[in-house]
């Protein structure tokens, strides 16, 4: 398994005097300019981490590789709906039929791409040159994430690729998803934003996948946790469970909420802990509906 | 080891030419169409002004959910799944633009306070009011699949694919997997959309990729863009071993592909198109298909881009194939999209019904193929293709045989 992360590089101030995690614009100085302006968050973030994969394997390894990647709900740049909702109105007023014309005029002229979560996973693809086989865009706020690397497992097993890429890119900095995420009290850490990606293929790598599986919500009750080492994004539920345990690493606080990324980011740290000697690590993450995803990581020999 | 069959054992629509997938499929059949001008807000000055539409009401809150709910409940109600427990059952949807609705976005920039930028304080001091009105329950991508698992009583995996146009066929293409994997036994699976709002209007008319004449006519000469749709569709899928006497045609082959090429447009040689169509034929094994539910957009682009890829993919049998595109009668659908054509596919191996492309008069030479016009036809249909490309070059075919 070959790894890239573009995980929380600062930590800023941010509205309502809370603070937040954000990717510093240098980790992204390798997606186009042109691409930062008119992408989604999440689709630059997963730009920058593609290339960094891209970069680790030889040249045209990834070009027909599978291609399973966990996506947030993109929404449009505040700045560009402003820029919009402004030259939408007259007297102070909105106006549909100049919303018609002017509005729309003042787009960016691709805001559908960033409107549509897929572009997440489409737009890195075309920009690193990779990825032109058995694909998914999964929906996450967590769980779809450790999906989307369960296709890609499954991908490599069936045979539909001799290699897939899997992770997960997102932001939670978005002024909308702040706010469905307060409404629901479900930050499990501050506002974050990332983007991790791994390779998955047969034969010798940096780790085997053992495991991979999400427990829906109703079933976490009755599931019970892998034995030994964990790496942990949790909710208050699952501190609970593994309060007693004597090694966590709970990484939600330094990830902050990365959504989609989160589960694909503490992957990455559990493979830097396997790189660093130890033998076998559960990912357990919590979803912020609820779900549970459980990755079991064990050190290539 | 013999790998599950996967077979349909009900299907259910709420389309804008009808509330259950029979009244659809008669309108179909007569080479009806549903686009029309927006009535439900002034669209003067937009790029496009005509849509495909259904009103579900002024109350909604989520317009997704009534047509998601609709459709199951009849795809559910072909029965015979009841005893199938809980746990075996998942649920796998194609589904977009959640939250990025007209009115959240108005919502947003009240909230902000209106200004050229995010104003932290504006924003910070309306947050609570504006958080108040967003239940992420209901707008969230997700929402549909996790209320239709809880209608459904299905306790296995949930899953909401968004891969924009080709969402709805994804969303199958993964429940066939499921299945075949053993993760459930029965797959709730499809795709809704509801884009026939400003936001969208506006962010596909942006693209140019909307007609401007305002007329769905996939192949046709006189094609300048798509109209947009919207409904929901759902397949119920079930292991042949579990649906038994229920079981009716079956999902053969399924393949997804990337183009890799360009946001906006497919290859000109449609190669993508073609690496997914190659993968469900091959996936399938023998399937002779006689007919291709296409994705047929009514775009200058993807029309002749998608029969040049079919005629690759399918050799020989291309001449002989009918192909028709639903999206000339109910626009694009754009999550729900693959799943619509899914059930013409369906309909068409079942019971030797091939639905028309409305709209369609005079072919394009360069769409060249055995196109299906006017009014449906009868003929034996031993398989089908169907097929859905999304913006980004996602690409999703299914191949349906008896």
């Amino acid at each position: 398994m070959i790894v890239s992360v573009i995980a929380a590089a600062g930590v800023r101030a941010s509205v309502g005097g809370a603070t937040e995690r954000f990717v510093d614009d240098r980790a992204l100085e390798s997606v186009p300019l042109r691409v930062r302006k008119t992408m989604s968050r999440g689709a630059v973030l997963a730009t920058a981490a593609m290339h960094q994969l891209v970069g680790a394997l030889p040249a045209g390894a990834l070009r027909d590789a599978g291609c399973f990647v966990g996506v947030g709900a993109s929404g449009g740049a505040v700045s560009e709906l402003h820029a919009m909702l402004r030259a939408s109105t007259v007297d102070g007023a909105w106006s549909l039929a100049r919303f018609g014309g002017a509005g729309l005029a003042a787009c960016n002229p691709l805001l559908a791409f960033q409107l549509m979560n897929n572009f997440t996973m489409a737009h890195a693809a075309i920009q690193a040159g990779v990825g032109t086989g058995v694909h998914g865009a999964l929906f996450s706020r967590g769980a779809g994430t450790v999906h989307a690397l369960a296709e890609a497992v499954a991908a490599v097993s069936d045979g539909d690729a001799a290699v897939a890429i899997a992770g997960g890119a997102d932001s939670a900095l978005h002024p909308v998803t702040r706010a469905e995420l307060d409404r629901m009290h479900a930050w499990s850490g501050v506002p974050g934003e990332g983007a991790a990606l791994v390779a998955v293929a047969r034969g010798e790598g940096i780790a085997r996948i053992v495991g991979c599986r999400v427990i829906e919500a109703e079933a976490r009750a009755a599931t019970a946790l892998p034995e030994g080492a964990i790496v942990a994004i949790t909710d208050a539920a699952l501190r609970a469970v593994i309060a007693d345990r004597a090694e966590v690493l709970d990484v939600s606080a330094a990830l902050g909420e990365c959504l989609a990324a989160g589960p694909a980011l503490a992957w990455l740290c559990a493979l830097d802990l396997l790189a660093g000697g130890a033998e076998r690590i559960a990912v357990v993450t919590a979803d912020v509906d609820g779900a549970l995803g459980i990755v079991e990581l064990e050190r290539a020999s | 080891m013999t790998r599950r069959r996967v077979v349909v054992t009900g299907v259910g629509a709420w389309s804008p030419l009808g509330t259950t997938w029979p009244t659809t499929r008669a309108a179909l059949a007569r080479g009806e169409t549903a686009v029309a001008p927006v009535t439900s807000w002034d669209a003067t000055g937009f790029p496009c002004t005509v849509a495909a539409a259904i009103d579900v009401g002024t109350e909604v809150e989520d317009r997704r959910w009534p047509l998601a709910r609709a459709a199951f409940v009849e795809a559910w109600a072909a029965g015979g799944l009841d005893a199938v427990a809980p746990a075996r059952r998942g649920v796998f949807l194609g589904a977009e633009s959640g939250r990025a609705s007209f009115a959240t976005v108005r919502a947003l920039a009240r909230a902000a306070g209106g200004g050229a930028t995010l104003d932290p304080t504006a924003f910070a001091a309306a947050a609570p009011a504006f958080a108040a009105r967003l239940d992420a329950s209901v707008i969230s991508p997700a929402a549909i699949a996790a209320r239709l698992a809880s209608l459904a009583d299905a306790r296995g995996p949930v899953a909401t694919v968004s891969l924009a146009c080709a969402s709805g066929a994804a969303a199958i293409v993964d429940a066939v997997r499921a299945i075949r994997a053993g993760a459930c036994d029965v797959a709730i699976c499809g795709g809704v959309g509801a884009d026939v709002e400003p936001l969208m209007l506006a962010g596909f008319g942006l693209l140019g990729a909307l007609s401007a004449r305002g007329e769905s006519c996939p192949f046709d000469a006189r094609r300048d863009g798509f109209v947009v749709g919207e409904g929901a569709a759902i397949v119920i899928l079930a292991a042949a071993e579990v649906a038994g006497a229920h079981g009716g045609v079956e999902v053969a082959g399924v393949g997804r592909s990337l183009d890799g090429y360009r946001l906006t447009a497919p290859e000109p040689d449609g190669d993508g198109a073609f690496r997914a169509m190659r993968a469900a034929l091959d996936d399938a094994g023998a399937a002779e298909i006689d007919y291709v539910q296409a994705h047929g957009t009514s775009t200058p682009l993807n029309d002749p881009a998608e029969m040049v890829a079919l005629g690759r993919a399918l050799g020989a049998a291309f001449a002989r194939a009918y192909v028709s595109s639903v999206k000339g009668a109910v626009g694009h659908w754009v999550a729900g999209a693959g799943a619509i054509g899914a059930l013409c596919a369906i309909e068409a191996v079942t019971s030797g019904l091939v639905l028309p492309t409305a709209g369609l008069r005079i072919a394009d030479p360069s769409c060249a193929a055995r196109h299906v016009m006017g009014a449906a036809i009868h003929a034996p249909v031993r398989a089908a293709l169907v097929n859905a490309f999304a913006f980004g070059g996602a690409n999703a075919s299914l191949v349906v045989r008896s």
